[in-house]
């Protein structure tokens, strides 16, 4: 059964040229990793940091470490088009953890979440029980992250948990 | 359901994307000019062809970018998928 937890974490929005070498170095040198350029990817650090578009990346942190990084990438960044914005507290962070997750989450999403696809450090923003949700799978326990929008997440919380109780055996893996 | 390539993302279900209409439709450069039959048709007609239709989408669940697609609007098979800054100068 698909063990599923509410996590508080904060969250920066960031937005620039990723063909930008100062970028790239900038936001290297206030987070401490990568940027992901590839699509459906993240990487990770003390951080994670999700590709969401061509130019629109998202941070995952400590809450209590966001006005830090916040300012980090503002001061790394400063004379460059960019858009640094702390959306903690419009979104909720859901830990799901099991064998199980995949077949859970493909109840309500059209994503080919099969391990052999979609493998840890894969992420993909898509629809899931109706609700617009980013997807990572973060470790290979498997642990699953979920970012939902904060009106949704107490109905996602409860889809999942529900359907979670019906989930009988183990799925393939 | 049709499996939509996003340039952005891959191929992903319908259910993440949004129509946005016929592609390629650029606005008068000088609006004033135009009679207003002219201004109708640039606001109202569409081509509605049986066949090939080059029409704009838009990842609405995954990247929120618009995109441009070619589609058989008989057998809805798509035929290409790209980024709209690559098609914007074309005419059509």
């Amino acid at each position: 059964m698909t063990e599923v937890k509410r996590i508080d974490l904060g969250h920066i929005n960031l937005r620039g040229d990723a063909g930008d070498d100062r970028f790239a170095d900038g936001v290297e040198a206030a987070l401490g990793l990568t940027l992901p350029v590839d699509p459906n990817t993240l990487s990770e650090s003390d951080h994670r940091m999700y590709w969401l578009g061509p130019d629109e990346w998202q941070v995952v942190a400590d809450r209590k470490n966001v006005p830090v990084l916040l300012k980090k990438l503002e001061d790394a960044l400063v004379d460059q088009h960019v858009s640094i914005n702390d959306l903690s507290g419009g979104q909720v962070t859901l830990h799901l953890a099991g064998a199980d997750v995949p077949e859970l989450l493909a109840k309500a999403c059209t994503l080919d979440l099969h391990p052999s696809v979609f493998g840890v450090g894969d992420c993909a923003q898509s629809g899931l029980a109706k609700a617009n949700v980013l997807i990572g799978y973060i470790d290979v326990a498997p642990v699953y992250e979920i970012i939902v929008r904060r009106s949704f997440s107490e109905y996602l919380l409860r889809w999942l948990r529900q359907n979670s109780h019906f989930q009988v055996g183990t799925a393939s893996s | 359901m049709l499996l939509i390539s996003c340039p952005y993302c891959g191929a992903r279900a319908e259910t993440e994307f949004s129509y946005g209409g016929e592609a390629g439709i650029e606005r008068p450069k000088d609006p004033h000019a135009l009679s207003d039959a002219e201004w109708a048709d640039y606001l109202f007609m569409r081509k509605n062809p049986r066949g090939l239709h080059t029409e704009l989408w838009i990842h609405a669940q995954g990247c929120r970018r618009w995109f441009k697609v070619e589609r058989d609007t008989v057998s809805y098979k798509i035929t290409s998928s790209r980024e709209l800054s690559l098609g914007a100068s074309e005419k059509e």
